[in-house]
């Protein structure tokens, strides 16, 4: 187990710097952050004396060695645009980036299960549809349109809740409404084919025919074992949500980590765009090695190495 | 049907908890509520350039020393006057007794660090270019200073309004980008990056006394979140909405909707080094085979001023009112390809960069069939704006571009100076229009620079090294409660509304 999790750990951190490595030679490709922070007609003179300023006319490698070592130090560089350091200004959008994913992936994962669950077993009949068509529904709808129906309903029309912002509760509902829309529907179509691919197993048919209840059959011999593929789907989406949800996040005014990659991107601003992508890399590696250790607690034949 | 009389219900009831939340808050305790498009990024005055969100933010809290009114006339704040005393010294007097929050003075010392901060190549400032020119600060008493720009400099009064004073003991405690210390009209109640900024009144500011003592101010990047924003009654101010919701808001008798002027002129900039567009009939052909005033209505439903033939508009010091637009004659323009003796099929490659201004691919394709009804077949090549400054500040301008200019000082100097023979990215090279500015720059006496600008637009109007076609208008919005003085600057200031 743990030769496991060191082998685990070690791809982990190759990922992340691979990730790192080509974020870092991708921005230096987008274009010159000093034309964009300086007023148009700046002087060529003035725009190469700022990006002296800024570290980038040294040779691209010795950027690259340099930002390795800053990185290793936990030290990823002034912000061009916030005129403090770079991981300080991702970590500050954290919080709310977490809140907003947290919420959307429980909701959407119970309304989903739930969902999955009903449609695998009442198979053939019109619930199932129904089920089905709203799932495919839900994962076709731009989050945008649908964020913005939210808004013009909720918010507009009734007056329930704000249109966006963030601090207090009422702020994360329409949000995480929205973006539970497509999560619930991802976890519903899965968790369905699923629970149904297992109902077909001869332990089921054994586990019936010993007798047991239906729900003791369904719940700890069908649920159980059809929901690997939902964890691994589950753990994918929170690092996809934990990346920030640029849409729904710019629908709803929402100050969370997606929308500051986004605008440091427009600005060229390096930094914080080699930070953020650094902490999404780490979130993301570190929920696959989250979820490689939950196969083995539900599927004893993974932990085992079988 | 059960879900209509829900919803209806449920409507009912919250408005009846509308009325009751309204009835809790005393009217003037309610603050003034505004969005901005542009996050702020740093609450630091001296890094940021942006005026539409980091340093309008600054104005409220710093003060400058001279700031320039929603009138758009200049006046004083921390100084009390200033004065040329030739072209090259400028002599400032500031308020007596001005002292910062924490103690500190805000006296003549305080402006020369201050000057020194915004210089200094570790600050990084983006405005650094601006204040270059001031060679020396010279303190003649503690309320007295005298700038001596090292050419003379008749813009800096102007320039100074984005200069923020800095106490500079705080500052040296390195919490400026996201606290503020200053003696503006508010003081910093909250920063929430991404998401809102919260200010008060200062008491014991110098200047009179703003019309709200809460302000709100929200980051809004969607226009048409800000639009529902607004209309759920979230706002009381939003600009650069888009054009087709003016109609639905006003509509809607919860929001006042309107159009006013920016400072920012659309034009159809050719790059004048390149073949056939070194041609200035070809160029003048193609200037008088644009109907602006279609243009302006459809697009614009006419809210927008045609230019006069230059790329100044009245907004701006050194506008030449003698100029007139340049005529819609399709007739015209084919005698012009005609003359220009350019022969064969003429190509026109038009950049559209995205993102930035309004309507800009509508605009540019409306631009594209005017010009292929005489002839001209129009590539149009839509880039992001981030790719295609770096291509024009590269010197890789094709052969025109779409874009808009405007210049934060109001004044033609900043604005033509785009222009200037000595500019590597003017993309035309005319001499005697270098030397008119050249002129205009020379002298602190408005009649001679008026004079200089006149013959500066004169000559870029004939020489069309651009198509000027219209003021990008600006589209606000504001609830019934309160009133905005219009000001097409970018500029966003709680100070600049009035309870309705």
């Amino acid at each position: 187990m743990i030769r496991f999790i060191f082998s685990r750990l070690l791809d982990s951190l190759v990922a992340i710097w691979g990730a790192v490595t080509i974020v870092f030679f991708v921005t230096r490709v987008l274009g010159d952050p000093a034309a964009l922070l300086l007023p148009v007609g700046t002087p060529p003179e003035q725009l190469a004396a700022f990006r002296a300023q800024l570290g980038l006319d040294r040779p691209l490698l010795v950027q690259y060695g340099d930002f390795l070592l800053r990185c290793l130090q936990g030290d990823f560089g002034q912000s061009f645009q916030h005129a403090r350091p770079a991981m300080e200004v991702v970590l500050e959008r954290m919080p709310a980036t977490m809140m907003l994913a947290g919420t959307a992936i429980v909701m959407g994962v119970a309304i989903g299960g739930i969902l999955g669950l009903i449609a695998a077993t009442r198979r053939g009949t019109v619930v199932e549809l129904i089920v089905m068509v709203g799932a495919l529904i839900g994962q076709a709808t731009p989050l945008f349109w649908l964020g913005l129906m939210l808004i013009l309903f909720f918010a507009v029309d009734l007056g329930w809740l704000p249109t966006g912002g963030y601090g207090e509760a009422r702020h994360l509902v329409l949000p995480a409404l929205c973006l539970s829309v497509f999560v619930a529907a991802a976890i519903a179509r899965l968790f369905r084919s699923s629970v149904l691919e297992v109902l077909k197993d001869e332990h089921v048919r054994t586990a019936r025919a010993k007798g047991l209840m239906p729900s003791t059959v369904l719940l700890w011999h069908v649920v159980r074992n059809a929901l690997i593929p939902v964890v691994t789907m589950v753990g994918i989406l929170t690092g996809e949500l934990l990346g920030g949800s640029v849409v729904t996040e710019t629908v709803f005014s929402w100050p969370g980590v997606g929308r500051l990659i986004v605008q440091a991107i427009e600005t060229r601003d390096f930094p914080v765009v080699q930070a953020g992508i650094s902490l999404v890399a780490f979130i993301f590696v570190s929920i696959t090695l989250i979820v490689d250790l939950l196969y083995g607690i539900l599927d004893p034949r993974i932990r085992r190495g079988r | 049907m059960i879900s209509t009389a829900f919803f209806r219900f449920a409507r009912r009831i919250a408005s009846v908890a509308g009325v009751f939340c309204i009835l809790a808050l005393p009217v003037a305790a309610q603050p003034l509520r505004i969005a901005l498009t542009a996050p702020v990024n740093s609450l630091d005055p001296h890094v940021s350039a942006l005026i539409q969100s980091d340093l309008s933010i600054a104005s409220h809290l710093y003060a400058a020393l001279i700031t320039r009114g929603p009138d758009l006339a200049l006046q004083g704040d921390a100084a009390e006057s200033w004065k040329a005393e030739d072209d090259l010294n400028w002599r400032i007097t500031l308020r007596p007794d001005l002292r910062f929050p924490n103690g500190e003075p805000l006296d003549a010392e305080a402006v020369k660090w201050n000057i020194e901060r915004i210089t200094a190549a570790q600050t990084r400032s983006r405005q650094k270019i601006y204040f270059d020119p001031i060679r020396t600060v010279t303190i003649i008493s503690p309320t007295e200073l005298r700038l001596t720009t090292s050419a003379p400099y008749p813009v800096l009064p102007a320039q100074l309004t984005t200069l923020y004073l800095m106490p500079p003991k705080w500052t040296a405690e390195g919490k400026a980008a996201t606290d503020a210390l200053g003696t503006g009209p508010y003081t910093l109640r909250s920063f929430t990056p991404g998401d809102r900024i919260v200010l008060a009144a200062r008491p014991g500011y110098h200047g009179p006394r703003p019309n709200f003592e809460d302000v709100e101010v929200r980051m809004i990047a969607e226009p048409s979140v800000r639009a529902a924003a607004l209309q759920a009654g979230e706002l009381d101010f939003a600009v650069d909405l888009a054009p087709g919701d003016v109609t639905r808001l006003n509509a809607s008798g919860r929001v006042r909707a309107g159009w006013s002027d920016s400072n920012r002129m659309m034009s159809l900039r050719f790059n004048t080094t390149k073949p056939p567009f070194d041609n200035k009939l070809l160029r003048q052909a193609v200037s008088h085979a644009i109907d602006r005033q279609a243009i302006a209505k459809a697009i614009f439903e006419g809210h927008s001023s045609i230019a006069r033939c230059q790329l100044t508009s009245p907004m701006y010091f050194g506008f030449n009112p003698s100029l007139e637009s340049t005529r819609y004659d399709p007739a015209l323009a084919k005698r012009l390809i005609a003359a220009s003796g350019v022969r064969g099929p003429i190509e026109l490659e038009l950049e559209v960069p995205l993102g930035r201004y309004l309507l800009s691919q509508e605009i540019a394709q409306v631009l594209a069939a005017q010009l292929e009804e005489i002839g001209i077949k129009v590539q149009l090549r839509e880039m992001e704006f981030g790719a295609w400054i770096a291509k024009y500040n590269g010197g890789n301008l094709g052969a025109s571009v779409y874009m808009g200019q405007g210049w934060p000082t109001l004044d033609a100097d900043g604005l033509l100076g785009l222009y200037a023979p000595s500019n590597p990215v003017a993309y035309w090279k005319n001499d005697a229009f270098g030397a008119a500015l050249d002129r205009g720059r020379a002298s602190t006496d408005e009649t001679k620079r008026r004079e200089a600008y006149a013959e500066a637009t004169r000559l870029m109007c004939d020489e069309t090294p651009a198509a000027f076609l219209f003021t990008q208008p600006l589209i606000y919005a504001t609830s019934p409660r309160v009133t905005w003085q219009v000001r097409g600057d970018d500029w966003v200031r709680a100070m600049d509304f009035r309870r309705r």
